[in-house]
């Protein structure tokens, strides 16, 4: 049975990680959602009872399969494995919206393949990017669709660039057709970082300097996340409320970009899904007040 | 391979998967690496706490958390999905001098690993038509498939009432401490039945012919190897979900020029 409409179509579609502590809450209670989010590798076991749960969901919900990974920027490629098990999950489940991440977690290592099981920034090289576009190409070849890849919150930078990130993931899209999904949050943290660092001024106008940088026609999503501010740096930990600062660039992306589907994630931590449903009641309401708002100005 | 880009993020690699991190000298010394490197210890905790329960039960938190960390820089994960990391803890285990105060933790480990895999096995449905192979050929010329995810474990150490005590409270720690003392041995059986998990304790005969099926043996040499009762074996796995179907080994096919499909009654 299908969940009940939000009766909102004058602000974007909103959704909500889906995550264990909620599985039967949700099932239950059906709330008012566009979509739900579930990480694609915690339902690669090929049996019922791991992918029952997802597909009683999916009866009520769009899906959006977000991959952790993929390590798409890998220079090793595209593990096929992963591959396979991804390309099995997509068919099975029929989800509206497939993402990634432009980073790297695979390589060798002691003469092995490893895999570092976090979202590892690239260079912004053209070497990186001609990697990134042969695997994240391989990668819409096998689905035969078109998929959603995400700027990162890093916390290394490579001494090498040829180009900022920005053109580095609007290349990205040109030669791939992927769509990008912008993290807002991500923004948000980089910027606070590039702050503490010296590097910027003011974290919010980078952030909307960077959002102005990226033709709307590009973006399908967007995420938003809390973050931890531990002193010497802040993390992208997805473990609290979104930060007043990420609310309004949200504000901003959504003024830009229109009403572009919207994730709430939150990954530590994880309270009641009532908190959550109240996140997604926040990006719905500011979405809709940023796409009654009258054009706004490129930031300086 | 892109050569160049392969060696710079290789480096990167090196700085998080050493078991140290880099000194100052090193270009990715920093908070950065620092928060990367505790993310996957994070990661490492709380992937082999979700396949080992007995063995962090055992070991305690602080010490298993411990465990996981080191285990990660021994043998970091191979595939992008953590659930698949952690085979080599029984092993990595073993070799700890320090942990020779439990001789049986290795065989726990193995155990549970078992279970974790048997619960992420494919679904399958079991082949009863395969079961005319049965009369048509020898048992030399047989291979018997069991259901995806089953395992044998051998332990000269009572596992499974270790595991049994932790996880469902029964035998209860005294009981299990005397079987410790007592060095009983126990072998068990994990498999799937449909989506539920089964593990049953087993004999030294039974798990010598399961083993040998499970090893790609065919029935004929499990039963040189294990005489038992086949028939009623048979039966049993039936009626368990253990068998998942019968074939004939790839020479029989090739010996008839049939295809590899089971003969109509």
């Amino acid at each position: 049975m299908p969940a009940p409409p939000t009766n909102d179509a004058d602000a974007p579609e909103v959704g909500i990680g889906w995550r264990a502590p909620h599985q039967r809450a949700l099932l239950e209670q059906r709330p008012a959602l566009d979509f739900i989010e579930v990480h694609a590798e915690n339902f690669f076991a090929p049996n019922a009872a791991t992918r029952a749960p997802l597909l009683k969901a999916r009866e009520s919900y769009g899906l959006s399969l977000h991959g952790v990974g993929l390590s798409l920027g890998s220079a090793d490629g595209i593990d096929p494995w992963h591959l396979d098990r991804l390309a099995t999950l997509v068919a099975d489940t029929e989800p509206r919206f497939v993402s990634e991440h432009a980073s790297f977690a695979r390589g060798t290592w002691q003469a092995r393949a490893v895999h570092a099981a976090d979202l590892l920034p690239l260079p912004f090289t053209r070497e990186a990017l001609d990697v990134l576009c042969a695997n994240v190409q391989r990668v819409q070849d096998r689905l035969r669709r078109t998929i959603a890849v995400e700027n990162l919150s890093a916390y290394l930078a490579w001494p090498e660039a040829d180009m900022g990130e920005v053109d580095f993931l609007v290349a990205l899209s040109q030669r791939t057709g992927c769509q990008l999904l912008v993290d807002v949050n991500n923004l948000v943290v980089n910027a606070l970082n590039d702050q503490r660092a010296a590097r910027i001024d003011a974290p919010l106008p980078a952030v909307h300097r960077w959002l102005d940088a990226i033709p709307p026609d590009c973006v399908s999503e967007l995420h938003l996340a809390g973050h931890h501010d531990r002193g010497d740096l802040v993390i992208d930990d997805h473990g609290s409320r979104v930060h007043a600062l990420v609310w309004q660039a949200y504000r901003h992306a959504v003024a830009r970009f229109g009403a572009v589907p919207t994730l709430i994630e939150w990954d530590t931590d994880i309270p009641a899904l009532d908190v959550l449903l109240d996140e997604a009641a926040s990006a719905r309401r500011l979405g809709r007040d940023a796409l009654r708002a009258p054009a706004m100005e490129p930031a300086a | 391979m892109n050569t160049s880009l392969a060696q710079r993020q290789h480096e990167l690699l090196d700085a998080l998967l050493q078991a140290h991190p880099p000194g100052p000298e090193a270009p990715w010394h920093g908070p950065g690496l620092g928060a990367y490197r505790a993310n996957a210890h994070a990661h490492a905790e709380r992937a082999l706490l979700a396949a080992y329960p007995v063995v962090a039960a055992l070991l305690g938190e602080e010490a298993f958390q411990a465990l996981a960390r080191a285990l990660w820089h021994h043998r970091p994960p191979e595939r992008g999905d953590l659930s698949e990391w952690g085979a080599a803890l029984a092993g990595f285990v073993a070799a700890q001098s320090d942990l020779d105060s439990l001789p049986y933790l290795s065989d726990v480990a193995r155990l549970e690993w078992a279970l974790h895999l048997a619960s992420r096995a494919a679904d399958t449905t079991p082949d009863a038509a395969s079961f005319a192979w049965l009369e048509r050929e020898p048992p030399e010329r047989l291979l018997l498939r069991l259901a995806p995810g089953t395992a044998i474990v051998r332990s000269p150490w009572p596992v499974l009432s270790v595991l049994d005590a932790h996880l469902h409270g029964e035998p209860d720690f005294a009981t299990v401490a005397r079987r410790l003392a007592a060095g009983v041995a126990e072998n068990v059986r994990v498999w799937r039945q449909g989506p539920a998990l089964r593990l049953t304790p087993i004999d030294d005969t039974i798990a010598g012919f399961e083993a040998a099926l499970l090893d790609g043996h065919t029935l004929g040499q499990a039963l040189d190897h294990t005489p038992i009762d086949a028939l009623a074996w048979l039966g049993d796995a039936v009626r368990s979900g253990l068998f998942a179907g019968v074939a004939p080994t790839p020479d029989a096919i090739d010996n008839e020029g049939e295809p590899p499909c089971p003969p109509s009654h």
